[in-house]
This record gives C-alpha cells, sequence and structure tokens, in this order.
C-alpha cells in the first residue's frame, strides 16, 4: 500500500525526466544530412572501389592472391622490349568485400581505393570493370575528400 | 451451442523471420494461450554462410575481412578475438603500441554495440524509435571515428596479424578524447528517459528473470551472465591484450531480470569510456603496424582463444596442419548460448515481454547463424 | 419535411466539417512527422513543398493509387466495414464540438453524452478489423483493444461526470459558458479529473504508450496488418479525427473552450486543441509501451479509484 503511494507520487515525477529530457533535443537542430543535395565528406582512408594505376604495377599478382572473395583477375603478356607487360586487369566489383587487403599488400602502390562510393547500378554488366580502362569511373559520382 | 461443443485452443503465432523486432531472421514458434506464452521454439540458420567452412579454403590473412561479419555491429572484437587467436598459434608477440590501439578501438565499438543493444531494447519495449535515435548519433561518432581510423564504417578489417592495418591517424586522440566528453552527458540523457521511468520500470523489472544456475547452465556470457550477478569477465579474469594495467570495474546485477541486463549496459558504458580515457594517456610512440600478406604458416597445432565480446565470450578455436589455410576453424558465439535460454525465459510471459526479452538479450543473427 | 434551404445548408455544413476533418487530419500527420523527428534530431519531411507541408497529400495520393489488396481468406462482408465502421464516428462526433460562441453544429443538450457514446463505437470497428483480418497479429490487437476500452471508459466518464457536477449541463455550450469566470482547470479538483481524463482518453484513441492494438514492435501493426491503399488511410485519418475529438473535448471541458482574451473565440478553440495534441504527440514519443495486463492494473487499480475519490471531493464541495 505504501509502495502504491509512493509510486503514485514518485512516477510522474520520473517521467516528467523522461519528457524534459525529449523536449530538449526537441529544440536543438537536426543533425541529419539532407544526403543527395548535402553529403558526408569522405575520410583520407576512405575504402571505395578498386582503382589502379597501370604504369606503376608490377604484375606481382600478390593482390589477386591476398583477395579472399576472388574478385581480381590480371594476365600478363611479354611487350616487344621482353618486358612484361599487362594485358588485362580485371575487377569483379559484386564480389568485392572492401576488405582493403589488395591495396595494403601491393608493393608499389598501384592498387589503390577510391572514395566512390555511390556505387548502385542497373547492369550487372557494369558490375565486371576493367581496371586498364582510364575513363572506367567516369560516369560514377566523385565525393570530395575530407 | 452446447457447452461441450465449445473448446479453446493454443494459438500458434510464427514470429519472424519477418518481423518488425526479432533482430534480424529469427523465427519463433509461439504457442500462445490467450497473451500468456505457453512455448517458445526458436528455428535459427536463416542467414547461414557457413563462415566455419569458408575458413577452411582462406589463408589465415584472408578470413579477417570474414570476421567483420560475423558480429557485425562489433566487427572491431571479432577482428580482435581473431588475430589474437591466430597470435596465440602463432606464439607471435605484437608491439605495445599495437596492443594499446586494439583496446582503444575494441572498447569503442563495445561503446557503439551497446548503444544499439540499449536503443533497440527500448524500441522492443515500445519507445518507437526516440531512445534508438539518440543512441544511433552517439553510435554515429564512434563510426566516423573508425571511419578514419581504418576507413570503412561497419565492416572494419582493422586488425591485422602481429599488429593493426594503420597507425592511429593525426589528431585522431584528440577527436576520441572529444567524444569521451561528449559522451558522458547523454549517458544521463538515457538515465532521464528510461532507467527510473516507472513504465519502464513496469516493464522490465522481475521479468525474464534469468537465474545464476540457468545462467551457467546454458554458458550464458558477457552482460546476461553478469547481470545474473556472476562476476565473469574475461577483461579481467583472464587478461589479454593490455587490459590489466587500467583500471575498471566490472558492473554486475542482482536479480537477472530486464532491468539488471539494461543496467549492466549502460554501467559498461562509462566502464568503456574509463578504459578508453586511461589507454589514450598511456599509449607508446613506437611501431604498429604490420606488413600484411606474407604467407603465415603456422605450426602443427591446435588453439583456443577467447575474448570478451561486448556479447560475451567469443572463442576462437583453430586447428593447423602446418598449411597456409586452417584445417578447421570452429567458432564460439556469445549470442548462440545467449539466445538458447530464450525458451526458459519466456514460458508464461506475455506476448510483449518475449519480444522486450529477446531485446534485452541482445543477440546478433549474423554471429548466431555464422 | 426537409426543405430546399435546410437541406443545402445541411450539405454545406457536411462538407465544412468533413473539409476541416480532413484538413485536420493532414496537418496532425504532417506535424506528428515533424514533432517525431525533431524529438529524435531529425528533419522528417523535407521535400514536398516548404518542410515537407504537402508530404501528406503525396501520402493521400500515393494510398489511393495503390492496389486494393483483399487478403485470402479474410471475413469479406467484417473486413470491408471495419474501416467505416472506424471512420464514420470518428466524424459524428464533430456534431457537438463547439468551436465558437456560435460555431457549433447543433448544440445537443446532451451534448457530451453524445460525443462519448458515439466515439466509443469506434471500437466495433478496430474489433471488427482484427476478426475479420484473418491474421494472428490482427485478432490479437482487435482483442486488446476491445479490453482496453471497456476498461478505460469507466475512469473517462467518472472524470466528465465531475465536470458536469459544476457545469450543470450536459450541453458543451452551457459547459463553455459555466467557465466564464475561470477555467475549470484551475479547481483542483477538476486538475485531477483533467489528468485522468487526458490519461484515459490516450488510451481510448490508442495512442502512446497506450498504442496496445496496433503495437509495433510485438503485433507488427496490430488491427490493420492486413490493410492497404485507401483502406488504411482511413484507419489514419479516423485515428487523427480520434485525436483532434479528444483534445476538443478536454478544451472545452477544462481550459474554457473557445473563451479567451483579445483573439476570436475559434482561434483559442484550435490553439487549445492543437496544444493538447502536441503534449500527447510528445508523450507518444517519449515513452515505452505498457504491457496488456498492465494496462488493465493501471485502468482499475489507479485511475478509476482517483477519478471515484475525486468524484466524492468534488461533491461534497459543490454540498457545502
Amino acid at each position: 500500500m505504501k509502495n502504491y503511494f509512493k509510486r503514485l507520487i514518485f512516477g510522474p515525477i520520473d517521467l516528467i525526466k523522461g519528457l524534459i529530457v525529449t523536449f530538449r533535443n526537441l529544440i536543438t537542430p537536426a543533425i541529419t544530412l539532407q544526403y543527395p543535395t548535402q553529403k558526408q565528406a569522405m575520410t583520407q582512408r576512405y575504402r571505395g572501389l578498386i582503382d589502379l594505376y597501370p604504369v606503376k604495377c608490377i604484375m606481382c599478382s600478390q593482390c589477386v592472391k591476398i583477395c579472399p572473395t576472388n574478385c581480381l583477375a590480371l594476365t600478363h603478356k611479354e611487350g616487344p622490349d621482353k618486358k612484361k607487360e599487362l594485358e588485362s586487369f580485371k575487377y569483379k566489383m559484386e564480389l568485392c568485400c572492401f576488405c582493403g587487403l589488395c591495396a595494403q599488400v601491393c608493393p608499389t602502390a598501384a592498387l589503390y581505393m577510391n572514395k566512390i562510393y555511390e556505387i548502385a547500378t542497373s547492369n550487372r554488366k557494369e558490375l565486371e570493370i576493367n581496371l586498364l580502362n582510364p575513363d572506367k569511373y567516369a560516369e560514377w559520382a566523385h565525393p570530395t575528400v575530407r | 451451442m452446447k457447452m461441450s461443443n465449445m473448446h479453446s485452443e493454443q494459438l500458434c503465432v510464427n514470429m519472424g523471420p519477418q518481423h518488425p523486432s526479432t533482430h534480424g531472421v529469427l523465427y519463433l514458434d509461439l504457442r500462445l494461450d490467450g497473451e500468456e506464452v505457453v512455448d517458445c521454439i526458436t528455428h535459427i540458420g536463416y542467414l547461414h554462410r557457413s563462415m566455419e567452412k569458408i575458413a577452411e579454403n582462406r589463408t589465415y590473412t584472408q578470413f579477417i575481412p570474414f570476421t567483420d561479419r560475423l558480429d557485425y555491429v562489433a566487427s572491431m572484437n571479432n577482428n580482435l578475438a581473431y588475430v589474437l587467436a591466430v597470435e596465440k598459434l602463432l606464439n607471435l608477440d605484437v608491439p605495445e603500441r599495437a596492443k594499446y590501439i586494439r583496446v582503444i578501438v575494441a572498447e569503442l565499438n563495445r561503446i557503439a554495440s551497446h548503444l544499439l543493444a540499449i536503443g533497440t531494447f527500448a524500441q522492443d519495449l515500445g519507445a518507437f524509435a526516440t531512445p534508438l535515435f539518440y543512441c544511433f548519433r552517439e553510435r554515429e561518432k564512434v563510426i566516423e571515428i573508425f571511419d578514419e581510423v581504418c576507413g570503412n564504417r561497419l565492416t572494419y578489417n582493422y586488425m591485422r596479424i602481429g599488429g593493426v592495418q594503420f597507425d592511429l591517424p593525426e589528431g585522431i586522440d584528440r577527436r576520441i578524447k572529444d567524444f569521451i566528453k561528449y559522451m558522458r552527458p547523454k549517458i544521463n540523457d538515457y538515465e532521464g528517459l528510461l532507467t527510473n521511468n516507472p513504465i519502464f520500470l513496469e516493464r522490465t523489472k522481475n521479468i525474464g528473470i534469468l537465474s545464476k544456475e540457468t545462467a551457467i547452465n546454458y554458458s550464458i556470457t558477457g552482460p546476461n551472465l553478469r547481470a545474473s550477478g556472476v562476476q565473469w569477465d574475461l577483461r579481467k579474469d583472464e587478461p589479454y591484450l593490455v587490459y590489466d594495467k587500467f583500471e575498471f570495474a566490472i558492473p554486475t546485477g542482482k536479480n537477472g531480470d530486464m532491468w539488471d541486463r539494461y543496467r549492466v549496459r549502460m554501467d559498461e558504458l562509462s566502464q568503456s569510456l574509463k578504459i578508453i580515457e586511461q589507454a589514450i594517456a598511456g599509449i607508446p610512440e613506437a611501431q604498429a603496424t604490420v606488413k600484411a600478406g606474407r604467407m603465415i604458416k603456422p605450426a602443427a597445432g591446435e588453439v583456443y582463444f577467447r575474448a570478451e565480446s561486448p556479447r560475451g565470450e567469443l572463442g576462437f578455436y583453430i586447428v593447423s596442419d602446418g598449411s597456409v589455410n586452417p584445417y578447421r576453424l570452429k567458432i564460439r558465439a556469445p549470442s548462440f548460448s545467449n539466445l538458447a535460454v530464450l525458451r526458459e525465459l519466456v514460458k508464461g510471459v506475455k506476448v510483449a515481454d518475449v519480444v522486450g526479452i529477446l531485446g534485452s538479450l541482445d543477440i546478433l543473427m549474423g554471429e548466431i547463424d555464422r | 419535411m426537409v426543405t430546399l434551404s435546410s437541406l443545402i445548408v445541411m450539405v454545406l455544413v457536411v462538407s465544412a466539417v468533413l473539409g476541416f476533418i480532413s484538413a485536420s487530419a493532414m496537418f496532425l500527420i504532417w506535424w506528428e512527422r515533424k514533432v517525431s523527428a525533431h524529438i529524435q534530431t531529425r528533419f522528417g519531411p523535407m521535400r514536398v513543398g516548404w518542410h515537407g507541408v504537402l508530404q501528406p497529400i503525396a501520402d493521400a495520393i500515393k494510398l489511393l493509387c495503390k492496389e486494393d489488396i483483399v487478403p485470402v481468406g479474410v471475413d469479406k462482408w467484417v473486413w470491408w466495414l471495419a474501416p467505416f465502421f472506424v471512420t464514420v464516428p470518428a466524424v459524428m462526433a464533430f456534431v457537438a464540438i463547439p468551436f465558437g460562441k456560435n460555431l457549433i453544429v447543433q448544440d445537443l443538450n446532451l451534448g457530451i453524452l453524445y460525443i462519448i457514446a458515439i466515439t466509443s463505437t469506434g471500437i466495433f470497428g478496430i474489433f471488427m478489423a482484427g476478426w475479420g483480418s484473418n491474421n494472428k497479429y490482427s485478432l490479437l490487437g482487435g482483442m486488446r483493444s476491445a479490453a482496453q476500452i471497456i476498461s478505460y471508459e469507466i475512469p473517462l466518464l467518472i472524470s466528465i461526470i465531475t465536470v458536469l457536477l459544476f457545469s450543470g449541463s450536459l450541453s458543451m455550450q452551457k459547459i463553455v459558458t459555466a467557465q466564464a469566470k475561470y477555467w475549470f482547470i484551475l479547481n483542483p479538483s477538476l486538475f485531477v479529473a483533467f489528468f485522468v481524463y487526458i490519461i484515459s482518453a490516450t488510451a481510448e484513441v490508442n495512442r502512446a504508450p497506450f498504442d496496445l492494438p496496433e503495437a509495433e514492435s510485438e503485433l507488427v501493426a496490430g488491427f490493420h496488418t492486413e490493410y492497404s491503399g485507401m483502406k488504411f488511410a482511413m484507419f489514419f485519418i479516423a485515428e487523427y479525427t480520434n485525436m483532434f475529438t479528444i483534445s476538443a473535448i478536454a478544451a472545452t471541458l477544462f481550459l474554457g473552450g473557445w473563451r479567451g482574451p483579445l483573439l476570436p473565440g475559434p482561434v483559442w478553440f484550435l490553439i487549445k486543441t492543437y496544444t493538447i495534441i502536441f503534449v500527447l504527440m510528445w508523450v507518444r514519443w517519449t515513452f515505452p509501451r505498457v504491457r496488456v495486463d498492465q494496462l488493465m492494473g493501471f485502468a482499475w487499480k489507479v485511475l478509476t479509484p482517483i477519478s471515484l475519490v475525486n468524484l466524492i471531493i468534488a461533491g461534497w464541495f459543490i454540498l457545502k
């Protein structure tokens, strides 16, 4: 019985405490971003799509070996001056898990991850990317970096 | 109509796999007598990705990104437990700075994970979205720090065997300190919003009581075990990394009801903040990174290592046959045993409490189904 | 006999009331979304019109264009009629709500009794929806709402009787006139009655923290789980109209109705009503939901005794 009255009196006080918390938040400005018009700047280390500097690549295939999902494939041929030359470098984006192991393992930093994150597409073929094509990401939105 | 023709029967409700509050794809087969739960059968496996089999075909380094996807709200802790297990297998020592960095990110992730647990718990009790959004707002700060540290927001893949991927970036300690300063008053906000709220108390006190004995019998770990009054925290009892250098308390509950589980998580938030504060102050200047991708070939043998993840004891059992791939890898996921006890807890409670108890156990299907 | 002129007047009044109801419901839907968003430090609707004011219209168009899905195994008649059974009483209550000195459709001499009686028939619709949907969640929601409304009717009515002791009339306009000297809420015993009324009225219209029939986290969407398109919209409009009605009654019975200095009567009335609605929204987005047995316990063990004791004290004061 005593407990009943105690709760009857102190209960509302604790309810009001909660109301005060929500009211304080009601009058503080909203913190969300209006996404398509406002975009968050990407961080320096952000791991977006895999990108390649073909000149730097020494065809060591370390990235292909380390990839846990086998999303990279490269072939090379013998060039005119008997040097190894990149023939193809395929990147299957749909398999990629953006773990960044390939970029970390690359000895010459030829492979890196750019900041592109809006990667939805309605065509599955677009997800298989030829990394040797310099304009491969021209149609994708390029975000700003913090 | 004759009375003898009338009969009542139990109502079978299939809660899930698509349901607003089953925390992923969990399917509960509920037998109801009116509003009261008579039985509850848990069906799992909707998120099965055969992680353990995948591990047998990956090298030790390659499996790190997969551990992100176990308990996807506490990826850092999963990474950590796995790399520590491999390091134990290799008998590898880690640079001191890397140890500190690991502690900092693991504790930050514990905060993020507990925030999510508290938010969804309140949501399950019907405080529609408001506490959840507050928790997400704070969790976002942690995620932004992680974004800065390792370049991703959910699946971090930050730990490496022998260290961490990158050293902490410039000025991040300032940001973490700011976060601690920002976080402390926010905890008071949650307290005001939930802790003593009479409706919240009514809904959580003395409901879903998990006794000490049952908890131990079901091998419940983590905050759920501590809420039942067992002082068991691997960070204190089997210290790994540099946890033995820090001062922190292990919050425990008394009754093991829903409120105690909530309380323990709230207290762990401030304890984690305390650990981070000490780690930031004591972090040594040294090399922390290692080169990944070096072929790791441990000697044949087996190892079991467990670490305290936000949900409990996360263990990795690795058998090596001397090759580059593990011969067998078994994951002991805390949520799995935490979910198993659900059937004991929900017998005789109302439908609404099933959701609440599930929320208070803080399970995560990614970890259960693996 | 109905003459042509009275028929025209009737049509005009009905369309005015219906226009006000839909405008008010749309405004309330937008407002609720805004209030909830800002409480949760979000923006809420921002795209359609200035700060998303046209969002409810966009929603209405979307709901109108939706395919009308009839699930297999529904009890067809019951299922079809349920939304109307919910919406019609909500609209009918507007007959006796005094918006201003002369701005009332019909000043019934049993006004308040009429409103309470007519709004509580809305429960039929909810229960029909729950029963007819052939869905277990809906059934549980319907059963809950039946139990809930029966329990909360009692403290609600007792708190209104307390007001009637002071006003001496059931007519809504006379209750407002009785508050010429002071608002009834300033009377200590009516102050208690006000809170009892607000709490039980919140339960009557199934709003949080008493929104058990549609408890999102356990019953998916409760009684309207199976409804989509315009039928769902009718439930939605009925909910917001009911909320307006209970707030309007609270404003009339306790806050002096359309009385107030300077501003014209209808403005005062709307200000008071929307303030109460804001409080209801604020409460909704703050508290957790109570459980079904606690809901009953609260009605029978807390609200009913309080309102009864309050009624006795009020009666004693009046007799003295």
